[in-house]
């Protein structure tokens, strides 16, 4: 009795076992809990009677029971009232001076009590937020830091808490703004974008946050808000394609039920069957649902005019500069301005007189400024701001006696500048220009006839007749092409239309009807797949186990998902293409028909464009049709013509959201002096990075690479090669003696088991 | 020929490979060392052991230091010559003053060593008794000490409680948090807090309440302990202190003319007039002191400890034997106040 007594007060002598037992029965546990409660509350006393010479094992206590405490507190809500309040004044007013571990399980003690929602989230974050700003621990504040951003990211799991977001985003608001000159900004910068990132802050209010921290007096929170504006959208779609390519690549289903059938069956394994078919489905689910809309924070702008406006002032023209930035902070902010300038058609006059002085080859990273400066020019800048930049330009870099590099950046800014706004160019200076085509270096080469290539295509009569090309030429003739006046805005078109159009007329359709059957027709087609075929049934419950999934069902839904494919491919061509229509592709048939024709044509084009909406068939058929088309013009005879549309196309198709790069201004010159060993070596390893690229392997390595990586096993003869030489010696020893009637039986057995399929044959597969 | 084969084989095996079986443990190596001794002890050679030639005082405070060491027998062995040179010295010619070694001595109440916790108490009945120095932070660890999971530690708290009530009985009872806090543990530890709620065994909120936890089975060692605590403690917070009707006579012939004059004098109180609160923030009666033996018991009411431990001593006597004996303890001190009351 005796002995089994000190056991028993042994086992109750510790706090896991009793949390346990708290946890299953918290009522009969109740005295047990006060008297642990009260030696906290003591402990703590003692605590904070001396709170920098209590000894370790003191500390160590007080930890135990802190941990204790928190686990166990939603059981006694009553009884725990003071608990949450005492930690955050513990916290409060020890931070700096706590032993780090017990600093660090108070904070996590905080965390949990969260979670079990003895505290809300606000309460939490209003706690460690001011923390965050106020203690001199990096630890601390990294453990802070990530607490906040994973309780964030948890209250917005099921859906968006605005009410949090709001009060959040608003103390890194008034984070910034109450005390511009610090750099504690610096914390909501780094919350800002990081919830950016993951989707979870992305309205307006967040961009206001990174707005003020744009125009703060802080180097590294300026810094910090613009960075966020060039690559905070890039980054946030890097992170979400992530996200999508790593659920996609765990999940084999079919492979799964194969084993499923193979292995023995257990229950864990037909539970793990059963949670992947469960993630399976939600991820189709999620797939499935539509896209979340994300506005990019450019566009999120309350005011980019003033905005932009007041960067400038502060940054990079000021009277008297407030915060002192250097080149590399200045560029960045330069590109966000030139950025905003360009995306929103802003006029910013004094941004381009800025430029001036900084327009020489000499200027350490000029081709940055040169792209800026080309970012910053659009359709409504007065065309007399910008000639002066673009002479400037020519007269600095363009020259026989400058270096192929600087001469090819110069000409590159000048046709980017050019392509925003044409009217910037004089004859006789792009008459000069163009004549470096037949310049030496390749690099220089290829910018002037890229101008040249622009400049026929938006202002063929500023060039020599020469100079014009075929097309240029005749559509000067004709009348069709003529120079854009300043402010003139293009019509919006889809490009194949009139493919379209003519088809319906050798077909003999009427629109007015076959409107109606069109949408009819369209819609009994789709519902008849899916009565057929049923393969989306099969997809929905997907909590439930199908392993006989035989191969020609999953053939079905290969082919009823390449069915869907076009169409979803047409409607988001269709959706697209209105605003950036290219005219080379209409010219590139009109041109050959006579002059009545073509008026004809384009007359037509325009009514069937605004006189009824196009169908799903009418998008499906016109997608056949510009393919059609597509293989049809690849014949050699309009091989030149089509390369030019392409390049223009691609020209005209860059996305206006799309900054324009240094690297894009030098251009080819890039390539025009040898490589030193380091850049070689640099440039090995991104081609070994990159798919495709060139990896310096052999075609067989890199087969093997492929096949490994698609986890399929090496070949038969492949082993038979790779087979250690000594397991081969006994059976080549033994060949030899055979007697007939075993090498018989042999050969027998072998021809049985080719019959069958190998050793076990091929029935499980 | 078979006996040449077999000799063949015997010359071979020295050069045979042993075979390596999957699934099975390698063999040993024929050169492998056999590591699987233990220390007994490690030798150092040169260390300074001589203590002579060092000064008393130096030894003395180098004890009180390792007070704090990790080993356990090096608290105890530490604690055990502080006693022996306390016993040896004289109070007046002590290197440390008695509240500095009890600063450093009183975390060792809740020691997990039960050695450490009895050599401390051997200790804490030697230091002289007026020299102590504030007592608020022992009783905190006492109180802590108490309420602690572990039973021998709440026995040897107990014990040190003892100590403290028959050492400096007045400023136990008198110290800021010295009397509701050590009460409200005492009721705590007891589970006397039924009265707190509804009598019956129904608790607040109409469910069940929980069965009485019986503390350690069968053995009430601990019960016995804590109740006759209890009464040495409120005795000592609630009797007061024995007026010599002589000695105040004696002392009023001598200022003979004055009358009174107590009264017109600076108070010997400290905060005479802290009942008012006149400009203090909010009453924390937990942890205030009572100077007063009137106060204490005003307080002991007030809170409804009174109600809930006369409750509790009742079922209390109801068991007999030796926890009856106690409570019938108890139930005399409590007595003090019920008649006031």
């Amino acid at each position: 009795m005796k002995r089994k007594l000190g056991a028993l007060e042994k086992v109750d002598a510790d706090l896991p076992n009793l949390q346990h037992k708290l946890k299953i029965d918290p009522r009969s546990y109740e005295q047990d809990f006060v008297n642990q409660y009260s030696q906290y509350r003591s402990l703590k006393e003692l605590f904070l009677q001396s709170p920098t010479t209590t000894d370790d094992s003191g500390i160590v206590r007080l930890r135990d029971l802190v941990d204790f405490v928190s686990h166990t507190a939603d059981c006694y809500p009553k009884l725990t009232t003071a608990f949450p309040l005492d930690l955050v004044e513990l916290l409060d007013l020890h931070h700096a001076t706590l032993d780090p571990e017990l600093r660090d399980k108070l904070v996590g003690a905080l965390v949990l009590l969260r979670r079990k929602e003895t505290i809300d989230s606000v309460q939490l974050l209003d706690t460690l937020w001011p923390l965050l700003l106020k203690t001199p621990s990096k630890n601390l504040r990294a453990l802070l830091f990530q607490k906040i951003l994973s309780d964030l990211r948890t209250s917005n799991q099921k859906a968006t808490n605005h009410k949090l977001n709001r009060h959040i985003q608003s103390k890194c608001f008034e984070l910034i703004v109450s005390d511009p000159t610090s750099a504690k900004g610096l914390w909501a910068v780094k919350l800002t974008r990081e919830l950016w990132k993951r989707q979870i802050w992305s309205d307006a209010k967040a961009v206001s946050v990174m707005k003020e921290a744009a125009l703060s007096q802080d180097a590294k929170v300026v810094t910090g808000g613009v960075r966020f504006f060039l690559g905070g959208d890039q980054e946030r779609e890097e992170a979400a394609a992530e996200e999508d390519t790593d659920d996609e690549g765990n999940i084999d289903m079919g492979k799964l039920r194969h084993q499923a059938g193979i292995n023995k069956k257990t229950g864990k394994r037909a539970n793990e069957l059963r949670t992947a078919a469960a993630k399976v489905k939600r991820k189709e689910k999620k797939k499935n649902s539509p896209h979340q809309l994300n506005f990019s924070a450019l566009h999120l702008l309350h005011d980019p005019q003033g905005f932009a406006e007041e960067l400038f002032q502060r940054h990079l023209q000021p009277a008297q500069p407030k915060v002192r930035l250097v080149l590399e902070q200045k560029l960045l902010v330069l590109q966000l301005v030139s950025r905003l300038v360009g995306l929103h058609k802003l006029t910013l006059e004094p941004l381009y007189s800025y430029f001036i002085k900084f327009l020489t080859p000499k200027q350490p990273s000029v081709t940055s400024f040169l792209a800026s400066l080309a970012q910053s020019a659009h359709s409504l800048v007065p065309p007399d701001i910008l000639e002066p930049l673009v002479v400037k330009i020519a007269n600095e870099f363009v020259s026989e006696a400058s270096a192929g590099e600087v001469a090819s950046a110069g000409l590159n800014s000048i046709r980017e500048i050019c392509a925003r706004q044409s009217l910037a160019m004089s004859d006789t200076l792009l008459q000069d220009l163009v004549q470096y085509r037949k310049s030496k270096d390749k690099g220089v080469q290829m910018a002037a006839r890229g101008l040249l290539s622009l400049y026929r295509e938006v202002g063929a009569d500023l060039l020599r007749k020469r100079d014009r090309g075929r097309d240029a030429a005749m559509g000067l003739r004709i009348g069709e092409k003529q120079t854009a006046r300043f402010g003139e805005v293009g019509i919006g078109e889809i490009e194949g239309l009139e493919l379209l159009e003519k088809w319906k007329e050798e077909q003999g359709i009427d629109s007015e009807a076959d409107e109606e059957a069109g949408w009819n027709n369209w819609d009994a087609e789709s519902d008849s797949d899916d009565d057929g075929e049923g393969w989306i049934n099969v997809e929905s419950d997907g909590e439930e186990i199908d392993i006989s999934d035989s191969e020609d069902e999953r053939e079905k839904k290969a082919k009823a998902a390449a069915k869907a494919e076009p169409t979803f491919e047409a409607q988001q061509s269709a959706g697209n293409t209105p605003a950036a229509t290219t005219p080379a592709s209409s010219r590139a048939t009109a041109s050959l028909e006579p002059e009545a024709a073509l008026k004809r044509e384009e007359s037509r084009i325009s009514r069937l464009a605004t006189t009824r909406i196009l169908t799903p068939a009418d998008l499906a058929k016109l997608n056949e049709l510009r393919s059609t088309a597509a293989v049809t013009a690849a014949l050699p005879a309009t091989k030149r013509r089509k390369l030019l549309a392409a390049q223009t196309a691609a020209a005209s198709s860059r996305h206006a959201d799309d900054p324009l790069t240094a690297a894009q201004i030098s251009g080819l010159s890039a390539h025009s002096y040898k490589a030193t060993r380091q850049e070689k070596i640099a440039m090995a390893k991104e081609g070994s990075r990159e798919e495709g690229g060139n990896d310096h392997r052999s075609t067989t390595a890199r087969r093997k690479e492929k096949k490994e990586s698609e986890g399929k096993s090496t070949s038969n003869k492949e082993k038979e090669r790779k087979k250690n030489f000594l397991m081969t010696l006994g059976k080549a020893k033994r060949k030899g003696k055979r007697s007939l009637t075993q090498e018989r039986a042999i050969l027998k057995g072998h021809v049985e088991r080719r019959k069958r399929g190998g050793k076990r044959g091929n029935k499980g597969q | 020929m078979g006996s040449s084969a077999k000799k063949k084989r015997e010359k071979k095996s020295d050069f045979k490979k042993t075979k390596l079986k999957v699934g099975k443990a390698r063999p040993k190596n024929t050169n492998a060392t056999d590591t699987s001794f233990a220390a007994k002890s490690i030798v150092l050679k040169q260390q300074s052991l001589s203590e002579s030639g060092r000064d008393p005082s130096t030894i003395f405070n180098h004890n009180l230091s390792l007070l704090a060491s990790k080993a356990d027998t090096q608290r105890r062995d530490a604690l055990a010559w502080l006693t022996n040179a306390i016993t040896a010295m004289n109070a007046a010619a002590l290197p440390q003053p008695p509240s500095a070694i009890l600063l450093k001595a009183q975390p060792l109440i809740l020691d997990g060593t039960a050695s450490v916790r009895s050599q401390l108490l051997k200790l804490l009945r030697i230091l002289p008794v007026d020299q102590l120095g504030p007592l608020d932070q022992v009783l905190l660890y006492t109180r802590a000490g108490m309420s602690h999971l572990s039973t021998d530690i709440k026995l040897s708290s107990l014990d040190i409680l003892d100590w403290l009530i028959e050492a400096q009985p007045e400023s136990i009872v008198s110290c800021a948090g010295g009397w509701v806090k050590t009460l409200e543990t005492f009721e705590t530890l007891l589970s006397w807090n039924g009265a707190k709620g509804t009598t019956g065994s129904l608790t607040g909120d109409g469910k069940w309440s929980a069965t009485k936890p019986t503390v350690s089975l069968g053995s009430s060692k601990l019960l016995v302990h804590q109740l006759n605590t209890l009464t040495a403690f409120l005795n000592a917070g609630l009797v007061r202190p024995e007026r010599d009707d002589n000695l105040l006579a004696i002392q009023a012939a001598e200022c003979w003319p004055l009358w009174h004059h107590q009264a017109h004098l600076m108070p010997t109180k400290s905060n005479p007039y802290g009942y008012l609160n006149l400009c203090g923030k909010k009453r924390d009666t937990e942890s205030d002191m009572y100077e007063d033996p009137e106060e204490r018991q005003e307080a002991f009411i007030t809170s409804g400890m009174c109600r809930a431990f006369v409750q509790g001593v009742t079922e209390a006597k109801k068991e007999g034997g030796e926890v009856g004996r106690a409570a019938a303890g108890v139930a005399k001190a409590l007595q003090l106040v019920v008649d006031v009351g």
